[in-house]
């Protein structure tokens, strides 16, 4: 018996090998390696006919001391923040709703996934005829109700609050669902027992509902983060980081950087900064969700 | 008691009100969107904005001439189809090994890999396809759209395998099934719909997906996504035709994504959450 799996052993582990070869290949070849090639090249400093020479630190140096490289966080943690901040409210609310209407037609359903199924540039340019400062539809609705017009996307006081809203248009269903998702799991009793006390609906959730809530909103914080920490479709269709860079993100910048002016060390060094931002944002939200978990 | 049941009423009203407002809401910048599309050019920029009006399919018929709107269609669907097909390659056999061994660093490379900003692969990949000639060729559009899809396949399938009792494939290994023959013959089949939906994922993102298709195609390889900003160019004297474009673009991922609702918010959150 124990002859035969020993002797089994070795071409069972190589088949297996053999099968996830391919996909082990692949990772290496164009996620490992460019990745550990882009924090290479970001001590680099490579002219644009493609000349390399060793800069050592120089690129992060370069970055403390560039006003870009700040206003690059700054717009990242506004929109991020910003949106953060409504796409959970929004989305709580929505997935209540949602909760209470308990049975929900297929067709509500895919209305509601339609905003971010659709990519991104398409919302982009959905939006950019809707919120044209002079002819769009946007300001004729608030021109009629006696407010007045803005200039949304073309604004550099409004453009970063005017992304952050078509990213919760876009974003808002997605958070309701996967709040929806909790509150299904969420054991009824619970709920039965508090109804029972004779508590308040307010004091239901408030007490009840929102702490056992709070996994499942985590999670959805750290799966919105990574998207806003490296927003970028959006921008570049509607703004390309104008006007006056008042949208530059730092996905943004780094992009201009390596793309545009063609410095890919210092886009690289941008590029590593920002990856850490994500992964550590990543990270500490992980930490949050296992002193919430229930 | 009565009393109680009465609030409870006027409460799913307001319930069902909230929930219609939130609706229109949702889906009025699409209809809006959609009714563009319809519109003749002198319509379509009127001031102040028509909802009703005569539709037209002038702006859809125009498209191929006026823009190269079917080449870009033809690169679109070459691109996604393959680098979904080689996410599925790639993916599923991957999946069905770390389902078998447990071992857990496939899953967490590929959240890596969909964490990290596109921009920081693209740097090192822009430098390789440079060396290696193969910038604006569908070679280097469908390897990268693949780092998109592969890990998709990956975390949709994972749970599928999971469920299928090892007792299955136990009962196979004593009948001397080699583990190729219980991926093809046993394990494939019993997840054809997980198969199916990490498919249809796979393709949605790979079409969806704008940043590597706008630095590594050319006027040739361009994708539907990344000639937008032609369309946007053109449209800033055409909001019917942009609007056009703009609808074409977004109905297969709307399509697809309704055929596998059911299943979008498990594989869209990585399993993190049940849908």
């Amino acid at each position: 018996m124990s002859a035969s799996t020993t002797t089994q052993k070795g071409p069972l582990a190589a088949q297996l090998a053999a099968l996830s070869m391919p996909a082990v290949l692949f990772t290496v070849a164009m996620i490992a390696f460019p990745f550990c090639y882009t924090i290479w090249l970001s001590f680099q400093s490579i002219s644009p006919t493609g000349m390399t020479r060793f800069e050592g630190v120089g690129n992060y140096v370069r970055m403390v001391g560039d006003d870009q490289f700040w206003n690059g966080i700054y717009v990242t943690a506004y929109l991020y923040l910003l949106s953060l901040f409504l796409q959970l409210v929004l989305g709580t609310a929505l997935a209540l709703l949602l909760f209470r209407a308990k049975k929900l037609p297929g067709i509500i359903r895919s209305l509601f996934i339609s905003p971010f199924m659709m990519p991104p540039v398409v919302a982009g340019m959905m939006w950019l005829v809707i919120l044209d400062p002079s002819l769009g539809a946007a300001n004729y609705i608030l021109t009629s109700l006696g407010l007045p017009p803005s200039a949304w996307l073309a604004s550099p006081g409004f453009v970063v609050p005017t992304l952050a809203l078509i990213d919760t248009w876009q974003w808002t269903p997605y958070v309701a669902l996967i709040v929806l998702g909790g509150l299904q799991s969420l054991p009824p009793s619970v709920y039965e027992a508090a109804e029972i006390d004779g508590a308040s609906r307010f004091r239901i959730f408030y007490r009840i509902t929102l702490p056992l809530l709070l996994p499942t909103l985590v999670t959805a914080t750290v799966l919105r983060s990574v998207d806003l920490l490296r927003f970028f479709d959006l921008i570049y269709i509607t703004t390309q980081g104008g006007p006056a860079n008042a949208s530059t993100t730092l996905n943004i910048y780094g992009f201009r950087t390596g793309f545009e002016f063609f410095q890919l060390g210092y886009a690289s060094a941008l590029m590593v900064t920002l990856s850490v931002i994500v992964l550590g944002t990543v990270l500490v939200l992980n930490r949050l969700r296992n002193t919430v978990a229930w | 008691m009565t009393e109680v049941s009465e609030t409870d009423r006027w409460m799913g009203r307001l319930n069902t009100v909230l929930l219609i407002l939130a609706g229109v809401i949702v889906i009025t910048p699409t209809v809006w969107m959609i009714l563009s599309s319809f519109k003749f050019s002198h319509e379509v920029t009127a001031y102040p904005p028509k909802l009703f009006f005569t539709p037209t399919l002038a702006n859809y018929a125009t498209l191929s001439e006026t823009t190269p709107f079917l080449h870009y269609g033809f690169n679109s669907i070459v691109v996604t189809a393959s680098s979904t097909a080689l996410g599925m390659l790639l993916g599923a056999p991957a999946a069905f090994v770390a389902s078998w061994t447990r071992i857990t660093w496939p899953a967490i490379v590929t959240l890596v890999a969909r964490m990290a900003p596109g921009t920081l692969f693209l740097l090192p990949w822009y430098v390789m396809f440079r060396h290696a000639g193969m910038i604006g060729s569908y070679w280097s559009l469908i390897l990268t759209h693949a780092v998109i899809t592969m890990p998709i396949v990956i975390w949709v399938l994972l749970p599928f395998f999971d469920n299928i009792p090892r007792s299955v494939f136990e009962a196979a290994q004593v009948d001397g099934c080699s583990p190729f023959r219980i991926f093809r013959r046993i394990a494939l089949p019993l997840v054809s719909s997980g198969l199916a939906v990490s498919a249809i994922l796979a393709f949605v993102f790979s079409w969806n997906y704008f940043l590597f298709a706008l630095v590594l195609s050319n006027s040739d390889t361009k994708t539907l996504i990344a000639a937008s900003f032609n369309f946007i160019g053109e449209g800033s004297t055409n909001w019917g035709g942009l609007m056009a474009a703009a609808t074409l673009i977004a109905l297969p991922p709307l399509i697809l994504a309704t055929i596998v609702q059911r299943w979008l918010i498990s594989g869209l959150t990585l399993g993190a959450v049940k849908g």
